[in-house]
Formats: structure tokens, sequence, C-alpha cells
């Protein structure tokens, strides 16, 4: 084929410049989304367990991780805080999460490790009572309603917060966790610090619940249990509460509000809350005006020295990911994103890991 | 009066004293029998229909083939990653348990007999078919996963061939007690040593029986899940390898998602438990089927 | 391979025994391999079963230490507070089989007692493979159905019975507090008594086919009617076969964990109300196993040999009452 007159020249190499620009820049715009200046990973497989709470985020961000490294699987077996601290310190997982780190009497790893703040959610108290679509709680009915001596949804002091509610008579069933949870800690801690000497039943991981109160492995099944028991009441994260459509109660905060737990008033409650120089913050009971009082932390644990490459390698690309994309990729499932010093912290303390 | 079908006690019955008591006893005994077999049809109809309705419409050839949503409340989806999981599972610990379950029967049987070694291994095989699965999984979750630090789909297959191991032993001696003497004097009487007999004339003839015993254990092992729950990690992508890496199976899949409040997670747990079930049954009636051919060829042989 | 020598026919089945001072047959070495290989093979199971007893006491060595023997009859389950005390688990597993065993006896007798006795001879194998269609359903397909279609009615009929006797004296302390959503001791024995009928139907029924026709003839030409038959000849013989039928029924129920662990809502406890929230021993490993640490792994995996343990001694039970029977009925024991 020749090309012949000057036109039809000019139009071709027109044509190819226009589109190898056009290519050239679509790369540039594909490669921001990457790292910038990441290549392409080699194979290598991340194993990490823990957080229920954290468990929607992760798998969120673990399917646009695949898009940017497609030779990296991760894979993310939940399981519970409890479970992904013990897994990180046994060595069966690359990474553990947890809504809360270390406590007095558990199993420490023996390597140095990080804490990586990841995002925060709130932990929504979810209601299954016939005819009611809200409600307002502060934390002495909550402890009330949890350690069993409130027994029915019209009780004085359930009707006292809310006067225009027709409350039924309807049993209160308590929706519980039944493995080591972090979700169970932060709630716990929220009623020892809020409620005061009205909460006995202490703070952790477990706590000893009511003997009728229903046992559920992981937030989802707490939330499913909410949703199929009439006269439910639960603990659960934002983000499965809002997916299966449950009804929230309004929580006091410190401030004297009703807040309803939301993206924004997760956000809300960091303000004016320092991260410490391990990066471990605590939120809970915030002093923030409009900050929703019940809202969780959560941590990626990692080993500050990595010693295969591959591994270590993905594993920095897939936390240097969370922290660069979080503040996007968040409030799509339900998560509120931490603030920038505290990403900006997390990306120098993952910058440190060594590998190999 | 209406006529007892009691056989030959009905002309009787009719005229002595207490008559009508005692047919009406009989009466209401043959009521409550029958009720008993509708009593025992009726959850299978109602299990079988459920998950064959439920799980329906979302089963097809996008579900067999696609992998699980990374995210639970996802609608969609499929369960490849499962399906692959479960039968590389079941086929690993087949590998182990049936080779040498069948050798501890023939051991057994042609062996060691009446012997007190052999009569202690039965009762004992007897008796740990009746050990929970779960026991099982610990046991190898103690003894291996802490071990090796890893989760993997071969650690699922040691549990699972712990499990198969008495029942395939056991049912292959019945099988091979079966086998008639006459044709193993006859193979000795013809001067083979006892291995030859055992591999020319026992097991062949043995072999449908302990093939449909073998496709019954692999039928009840591949609907475990305990085993697996704490031996096998979980994936949503598929897994091939036996030995690397943490994979997921059918039954581990449904009792995940039987928890979750979300309709997409749910209609997964439905279509894995028809796929589940299809596969299940598909060994059993195999099983059947190589029973009845085995059955028909010695009735036919042995001279009717 | 080897030869074939023409020797002397050999009356019993051992085939080893050679001429002395002849050299030894071919093949010889082959045998005794193999006999070692299939002894080998045979001894995996003791083996294994060993293994399996001697790893789980030493992981719940810690738990026993830390508690000691007491824990087992201990009710105060307490992980928070570092107590686990297993008998509200054992009280459980025993309830619930209980409730099973009282569902899944009758129905499989009267199953048995239909093939054997009442159905015309072309339904019977029809029928008996339909019930062991039952057990070939995995255990997780039951729990799921049960979740999603029989704790929803099930709990309106705990409120509904719970409200009707409130007050009447024994049956109000069994019926009260029913669950909210139907997770209850109750519901996870009627499961367990579904999955466990086929097996004791299989033992019953083979053990009412073996009465001798004599005897049921017998019987009818007295002028029995066909139950009276049953209750005079059937039953009277068959009597250690159903009490072995339902050991084995025990020791299956004690044993099931996956559907129980998903209805019965995963409160340990020790409580009179059937219609409540409970736990069984294999449930809790299930549901707690994965992140206990320290202690309360112990104790979980402690629980497992406990259960080890009880279904062994039921295991044995029964079959040594099976082996009587036979025994009694002539059936030489192997």
């Amino acid at each position: 084929m020749i090309l012949r007159t000057r036109l039809l020249r000019r139009a071709v190499v027109s044509t190819l410049t226009l589109g190898l620009v056009a290519a050239g820049y679509a790369g540039i715009a594909g490669a921001a989304t990457v790292q910038k200046g990441q290549p392409k990973l080699p194979a290598a497989t991340l194993n990490g367990s823990g957080s229920t709470l954290t468990e929607a985020f992760l798998q969120q961000v673990i399917a646009e991780f695949k898009t940017v490294q497609p030779n990296v699987t991760v894979n993310y077996g939940a399981g519970g805080s409890g479970k992904g601290r013990q897994d990180f310190v046994a060595g069966v997982v690359q990474f553990g999460a947890s809504d809360a780190p270390y406590g007095a009497g558990q199993a420490l790893p023996s390597k140095p490790f990080d804490y990586i703040p990841t995002i925060v959610s709130p932990v929504a108290v979810t209601f299954n009572v016939t005819g009611v679509k809200s409600l307002k709680l502060d934390a002495p009915t909550i402890a009330g309603i949890f350690d069993g001596t409130t027994t029915t949804w019209n009780d004085p002091t359930i009707k006292a917060l809310n006067p225009k509610v027709n409350l039924p008579s309807q049993k209160i069933s308590i929706c519980r966790r039944s493995d080591s949870s972090g979700t169970t800690q932060n709630f716990t801690t929220y009623l020892t610090l809020a409620a005061g000497p009205k909460w006995t039943l202490g703070e952790g991981p477990t706590v000893n619940w009511p003997a009728s109160a229903v046992g559920n492995n992981g937030n989802t099944a707490v939330a499913s249990c909410v949703k199929s028991t009439a006269g439910g009441v639960g603990y659960n994260d934002f983000s499965d509460a809002q997916a299966a459509a449950l009804k929230m109660a309004s929580v006091k905060n410190a401030s004297g509000v009703y807040i309803a737990p939301s993206v924004a008033t997760a956000t809300a409650a960091l303000v004016g809350v320092k991260l410490l120089p391990d990066l471990t913050y605590n939120p809970i009971n915030t002093k923030a005006k409009g900050g929703y009082p019940i809202t969780s932390p959560t941590w990626l644990l990692v080993y500050s020295t990595q010693s295969d490459a591959a591994t270590g390698n993905a594993v920095k690309a897939f936390l240097t990911y969370i922290e660069d994309n979080s503040t996007k990729l968040a409030p799509q499932v339900g998560y509120a994103a931490i603030p920038s010093s505290f990403q900006k912290a997390a990306l120098s303390a993952i910058a440190k890991i060594q590998v190999g | 009066m209406s006529v007892v079908t009691a056989p030959a006690g009905g002309a009787l019955l009719r005229s002595r004293p207490g008559a009508k008591g005692r047919k009406a006893r009989n009466h209401a005994a043959t009521a409550l029998i029958v009720v008993a077999v509708l009593v025992a049809l009726i959850p299978l109809v109602a299990v079988i229909g459920f998950v064959i309705s439920r799980g329906g419409s979302v089963f097809g050839w996008q579900f067999l083939t696609q992998d699980i949503p990374v995210l639970d409340r996802d609608i969609g989806g499929g369960m490849l990653p499962a399906i692959v999981g479960t039968l590389i599972i079941t086929g690993g610990a087949a590998a182990m348990a049936v080779p040498l379950g069948v050798l501890g029967a023939i051991y057994l049987n042609e062996y060691g007999q009446r012997r007190r070694l052999a009569r202690v291994i039965r009762f004992l095989s007897e008796v740990m078919t009746g050990v929970p699965s779960i026991v099982m999984g610990l046991f190898i979750y103690v003894v291996w996963v802490l071990h090796f630090k890893n989760e993997t789909a071969f650690a699922g297959s040691l549990a699972l061939a712990c499990l198969m191991l008495p029942i395939v032993i056991r049912t292959s001696e019945e099988i091979l007690r079966l086998v008639p003497h006459e044709l193993r004097e006859g193979s000795y009487a013809l001067g083979s040593r006892k291995v030859r007999t055992i591999r020319t004339v026992v097991l062949p003839h043995a072999a449908p029986g302990i093939v449909s015993g073998v496709l019954l254990a692999v039928a009840r092992a591949a609907g475990e899940t305990a085993p697996l729950l704490f031996t096998i990690g979980f994936v949503t992508s598929t897994n091939t390898s036996l030995f690397h890496g943490p994979t997921t199976a059918l039954s581990y899949q449904i009792f995940h998602n039987a928890t979750s409040p979300f309709v997409g997670a749910q209609d997964r747990a439905y279509g894995a438990a028809l796929t589940l079930i299809l596969l299940v049954f598909l060994f059993t009636a195999l099983a059947r089927l190589v029973t009845t051919i085995y059955t028909r060829r010695t009735s036919a042989s042995s001279g009717a | 391979m080897t030869t074939e020598t023409l020797a002397r026919p050999n009356p019993t089945p051992d085939p080893e025994r050679s001429l002395r001072g002849a050299t030894p047959p071919p093949g010889r070495t082959s045998d005794r391999v193999f006999q070692v290989v299939t002894l080998a093979a045979g001894l995996l199971v003791l083996v294994v079963l060993a293994l399996i007893v001697v790893a789980t006491a030493s992981q719940a060595r810690a738990w026993f230490n830390a508690e000691g023997l007491s824990s087992i009859f201990s009710s105060n389950w307490d992980p928070a507070h570092h107590h686990f005390g297993a008998f509200g688990l054992l009280y459980g597993t025993l309830l619930v089989s209980f409730i099973a065993l009282l569902f899944a006896v009758p129905t499989s007798v009267g199953i048995a007692l239909f093939v054997t006795e009442v159905a015309p001879r072309r339904v019977r194998r029809p029928i008996v493979y339909t019930i062991d269609l039952l057990a070939a359903v995995p255990s997780v397909v039951f729990g799921l159905w049960a979740l999603a279609e029989l704790i929803a009615p099930l709990s309106h009929i705990y409120q509904s019975v719970s409200s009707a006797t409130s007050g009447v004296p024994l049956l109000g302390t069994l019926f009260a507090n029913p669950s909210g959503s139907g997770e209850a001791f109750m519901t996870a024995g009627i499961v367990v008594a579904i999955m466990i009928t086929p097996i004791v139907t299989a033992i019953t029924r083979e053990v009412f086919v073996t009465c001798p026709a004599s005897q049921k003839e017998a019987a009818l030409a007295l002028g029995a009617t066909r139950w009276e038959m049953i209750r005079g000849a059937v039953f009277p013989h068959g009597r250690s076969g159903v009490v072995s039928a339902v050991m084995i029924g025990f020791g299956r129920a004690v044993g099931e964990t996956i559907a129980v662990a998903l209805i019965i809502g995963s409160s340990p406890r020790l409580t009179a109300n059937i219609f409540g929230t409970g736990d069984t021993m294999a449930s809790i490993i299930a549901n707690e196993f994965g992140d206990a640490s320290g202690t309360w792994r112990s104790a979980l995996i402690g629980l497992g040999l406990v259960l080890l343990v009880l279904t062994v001694i039921i295991g044995i039970i029964a079959r040594t009452v099976l082996a009587r029977a036979d025994r009694r009925l002539g059936i030489v024991a192997r």
C-alpha cells in the first residue's frame, strides 16, 4: 500500500500520533492510581486474618488492589480481632487485622512489629423492634439492656429517653459476639467509660454476657441475628448494619448530643484525638462535639522486618495502597478515613519496613 | 365391620371377647407406623425442595465457573474455588484413605481373622467411625497446621482421611468376607500363593463392593465441614494446589454464608448447597449402581 | 511372574508351609512383605486413634493444670475471666442428644417395622433407599435449611406453648423463656433427630429382619393381630439390637457439630428451659476455636477430648451389646 497523496500521509501520521498520545495519557493516568513509579510485582500470596469489623473495607481494598497488582493474591480470612492477633503471633498469616492493640495477658509477637492505622468504623447499636423506626439511647440505658437487667422494650428507662415512640412490651433478645472480638472490646470500653458504675461486666475481647444472650461468630452473624430476631438488639459495625438495612440507635455522646452513626459522625469523632508514637489512638467516648461516641479504631499488624523479598514487597505495596486510597474507598463501603496526619505517619512507618 | 387384614387371625378375631379393642390397637399401631415413615420423609422432602428451589435460582454454568466475590455483600459470583477445593481435598483424602483402608481390610480378613490383634483393630475401627469429625479437625490442627504454620488443602485432606479410614476398612472387610471361600481354595489348589490369590481372585471379586463402599465414604467426606474449619484457611479465588496455600470448600462456604444477612451471600450459600447435594447424591447413586451391577453379576454367576 | 508349581493342594487357607529341606517356593518373601504391609495398614487405625488421644490430651493439659479435673463439673464457662467450666456444655450435649433420641427412636422403630412387616414387598427397597438419602445430606445443609426455614415458625410455636403452659408446675419451667429467634435446645434436638434417624433405622431394620419367621408365623397362627405379633415375637427378639441402635444413634447425636452450631444460639449454660438458647461441646469448639488462645484454646481442646472419650465409651457399649445379642442368636462373632 503506497500512500499516494501528501494529504493522506499527513492524516495517517496525525492519527497515529494522536493515538500514541492518547495511549500515553491513559498509561500515565492508569499509573497514577498505581503507586507512583511502582512496577508490577512478581507473584506473591499474602494471607491475613482478624477483625470482622473492618472486613468489608479490606475486601473492597483487596479487590481494587488486584487490578493494580494482578500477580499478588491477598486472602483475608477474618475470624475476629483475637484470631488476627493470635495468627500474627503464630506466624500463620503475613498481616493481622485488629481493632485493639495487644492487651495484658495476651501473647505478644516475638519480633518487632508495627500497628498501621487504616480506617475507623462506628459501632452501631442495632435493633429490631416491631413498629419502632428510631431510638435514642444513652450509655446507662445501653448498659442496662446488654447486661440483662432491662428485659422488655417498653421499660421505663428506654421510655424516658423516647417519650414519643410507641414501644411494645416485646422481650429484649441480646445478640452478642461469641468469638474474641475487637468490636466487643471497643463497645465494652465505651460502656465502661460512659456508663460508669451502671456497667458491671467489664471490658475486653469477650465478657461474661447474660446467659440468655445469643452468641454469634463475627459481625455479619450479629447483624443476621438482630435481623431475624423479633425484639433483637446487638452491636455491629456500621458497614454491615447499613448493608443489612438494620435500624440503628442514636447514642448520646460525651457532649450530651444524640448522634446517629454514620461516616460523617465517625470522621467527626477523630477531631482532637491524639496519635501516640506507636500509632495507636483512642477515639472511644470522644469529646468531639458532633462525634459518634462508639467509634472503633482498627489497625493492620505487620512485622518490621520481612525475611522473604517477594512477600515483603507485596505487603509494603498493599499497605501503601491502603493508605493512599482509603480516603476514596472507605466511604464507599461505610467506613471513615483517618486524618491525613495519621495516614502520613502510617506511610512513614510502612516505608521503614525492611525487606530481605 | 371392616375385615382385619392381618393374616390368619381374622376369623378368630371377630368372635373373641375383647376383639374390638385388639383390632383397634392393631389399626392404631399400623397408623402410627405409617406416620413414622411420613415423619421421616417430610424433612427429607423439605430439605431437598428448599435446596432445589432456593439454590436453583442461582445455579447455572456461571455459578459453577465464577470466583467467589471478594465482598460478602456483593450479589452474583460463583463457587468455582469451592468446587475445586472440595474435589481436591476429598480426592487427596481418598488417595490416602482408600489404599490404606483396603490393605487394612485385607489384613483383617485374610491374615488376621480371629486373632486377638485383628479383633482389637476391628473393634476399634468400628468405634472410630463414631468419633466426631471435629475431633479429627482439632487433631490435625494441633499436629500439622500448628507445626508447619500454614493452612493447606492437604491438612484438610489429612483430617478427612482420618475420618474415611475406619469407614473404608469396615466396609471393605464386610465385602471381602462375602467372597466365597471356595474361590480362594480353588486358587490355592492350583498352587497360587496367598498374595497372588488375593490379587487375582479375591480382589477382582470384591472390587465392585469395595468401590461402592469407597464411593459412599467419599460422599460422606465431601459433605464434611467441621474437619476443614481450622485446617484449610479461606480464599475467594481458585487454588489448585494440594500442598501450597489456603483453599476453600463447598461445605465451608455454606457454613460461612449461612449466618450472613446479605442476600447475595445467602444465595451463594443455597447454590453451594445445591452443588454439594448434587455431588454427594452423584457419588451415592454411583455407589448404588455399582452394587446393583455387582449383585446382578454374582446372582447370575452363582448358578441362578 | 512366579512359576506355578503343581504342588499338592493346600487344605487350609495357609499355603505358607514348605517342604522341610527343600528350597522355599518362590514368592515367599513377597508374601511376607505383603503381610507386613497389610498389618501396618491395619495398625494405622490404632496408631491414629492413639495419636488423637495423645495429641489432644497434651494440648488440653494446660486447661487441666489451670482448673483441675473438677472443671468438667463446673458450669461456669466464662472466657473473659478465664473460667472454663465444662458442665454447661456437657449438659447441653446430653440434653440435645436426649431430645433427638426421644424423637428419632420411635420414628426409626416405626420405619423399621414398616419396612420389615407392614409394607408390600415392592415398596420396601425404595423406602429404604429414600431413608438412606437422608443420611447422604450433609450436616451443614441441614443447618442452612433449619436456619432459613425452621427457626422462624418454631419461635412462634415456642412462644405459644410457653404462654400456654406458664404457671403449670413442671411444664411451665421446662417451656419458660423461649428464645426470640427460635434458636434453642429443642430446635437442635429436632434437627439432630432427623440426622440420626437413618442410622438408627438401618440397624433396627437389620435386627428385625433376623427375627425367625417361625416365631412370627406361630404368633399369627395363634390368632395374634399383626401388632400383637410384633410385640410378642419381633420386639423381644430384637430388644438388645434396638438398644444397640439407640446407643449408636446417641453416639452420633453427641458428635453432631455443624448443624447444631448454626441453630443452638451459642450461649453455654445450665438451664431447664429447653425452648431457650444453649450450647454443646462440639458446637462451641466449632464456633470459638478459631480465635481462642492460651487456656481458652486448651479448654476447647479439652472439650474435644471429653467428646472423644464420651463417643468411644458409647461406641464400646453399643458394640458390646450388639455382640452379645449376636452371640445369643447364634451369629458367630469374628
